[in-house]
């Protein structure tokens, strides 16, 4: 469904992203670890084209994603996206945010869109939510938002960039947990975190990053167990023992 | 001193058709050069290949030159390449040049002030730039701008004077042309005038604050 096919990205004279080699399954969930500045959160945001890569070749449903012929907004309408900081529209309720994309994409009914909109939001658990303002919300409401904003166009792919990292403790679980029942239905997800129990539990594959490359990759539970390279070792370590 | 000779009923008759002059200037012109300027700086903004360009070097160049050589400009200089323009038209046309220019760079610092991160997750649920531009950006940017809007028409108004020196009949010139007549009339007069424009000027500023406390 995903596909990396030699992937280099460069921002200027940095290399961010090394030969990237992956391929992502439909329903599967993968997570991707590694220390900051390793290329998480960049190769994420090359999937839906916020980010552009240098050369190689990436495809979505076999759709090149860099491709001049290729239209990135009927590919991105496909591919919802989480991010740490949210960034709901906040001068649109909560209900509002939900529908500016199905209504100017998908063209819906404010009707249609609204229905939608409130059966996402029952979904994440805040349906009484739906008239606030962003502001008005906590932290780990707003990203409860943000996920039903992107569900609400009905995509294929969910894209998490460190969706927790910007909540307070108290509020990372209910937000796992609406990622959780996510997985279970069986949304393809690539999720860019630390929560390391979250991808134990939740993730088909674990992948590492560092430096810009893929270094190891596979079933948490071996992973976990018995990471072969020593830098995955010894970013676990750090991680799981503090 | 004599008030009741300066303010006799010909006389304030008179400084009323001067304001109402004013106010129908800058009225026109607040409302052009509002269009304009959030043409111009979405256009700058919007990082268009060449026309960006364009409009920054337009807007660059009528920033930096005093609103009276503007006003010299289009009221003396327009004739000699055959375009007359009457002194309302010409007083229009210079505010609206310069206040347009003015507010092209309150608009495009307005927009670069939103979060990249409200566009990335805009356009990343497939919304187009343009739709991004409308319905997100837009409507917070207008938001954060209503201060220096409102501050820079304020400016407008008070500029209209300028125009005494094209001889267009407004509220300044009407004033000299009483107080011209007699010395002692240069206080009363001053303060009436003084008034008028406070009065009009602290009702923009009272709007200003509503409507910013309105979003708060």
């Amino acid at each position: 469904m995903i596909r990396f096919d030699t992937v280099n990205k460069y921002f200027g004279d940095f290399h961010v992203l090394k030969n990237i080699n992956l391929e992502i399954n439909k329903g599967e969930v993968v997570v991707v670890i590694g220390p900051s500045g390793s290329g998480k959160s960049t190769m994420l945001r090359c999937i839906n084209r916020l980010e552009t890569i240098t050369d190689g070749e990436l495809t979505v449903n076999d759709l090149k994603v860099n491709d001049k012929k290729t239209d990135i907004n009927q590919l991105r309408r496909n591919i919802g996206m989480v991010f740490q900081h949210f960034y709901l529209y906040p001068h649109k309720t909560v209900l509002e945010n939900i529908t500016t994309a199905p209504m100017k994409v998908l063209k819906q009914s404010k009707e249609e869109a609204e229905k939608v909109a409130r059966y996402y939001l029952e979904k994440v658990g805040i349906p009484e939510k739906a008239d606030s303002y962003p502001s008005q919300l906590s932290g780990g409401q707003q990203q409860r938002v943000a996920i039903a904003r992107g569900l609400a166009m009905k995509p294929e792919i969910m894209l998490f960039d460190e969706p927790t990292s910007a909540l307070d403790p108290e509020m990372i679980g209910e937000v796992l947990d609406v990622m959780k029942a996510l997985a279970k239905e069986g949304m393809t997800m690539v999720v860019v975190t630390h929560e390391m129990g979250f991808a134990r539990e939740v993730a088909d594959r674990i992948i590492f990053m560092d430096h810009g490359q893929i270094l190891e990759q596979g079933k948490p539970a071996d992973f976990y167990a018995n990471p072969k390279e020593e830098r995955a070792r010894l970013f676990l370590s750090r991680i799981l023992n503090h | 001193m004599d008030i009741a000779g300066a303010l006799s009923v010909d006389h304030l008759k008179f400084l009323a058709d001067g304001f109402k002059l004013t106010l129908y200037v800058a009225f026109i012109s607040i409302v052009l050069s509002f269009i304009i300027g959030i043409v111009f700086g979405t256009l700058r903004y919007a990082n268009i290949p060449f026309l960006s360009k364009v409009v920054a070097v337009i807007v660059e160049t009528i920033r930096n030159l005093p609103l009276l050589l503007i006003i010299f400009f289009i009221f003396f200089a327009l004739p000699e390449v055959g375009l007359k323009l009457s002194p309302t038209v010409a007083a229009i046309a210079a505010l609206t040049v310069f206040e347009s220019a003015m507010l092209a760079e309150i608009v495009r610092s307005g927009l670069n002030s939103i979060d990249k991160g409200q566009i990335e997750a805009a356009r990343s649920s497939g919304l187009t730039y343009i739709q991004t531009l409308v319905s997100i950006v837009m409507p917070q940017a207008l938001r954060r701008m209503v201060p220096p809007i409102v501050s820079q028409f304020i400016s407008l108004l008070k500029d209209t004077s300028l125009c005494v020196i094209i001889a267009l009949p407004e509220f300044m010139h009407n004033a000299q042309i009483i107080y011209a007549q007699n010395i002692n009339f240069i206080i009363p007069i001053f303060v009436v005038v003084a008034f008028m424009y406070f009065i009009v000027n602290y009702c923009l500023s009272l709007i200003a604050r509503r409507l910013e406390s309105r979003q708060a």
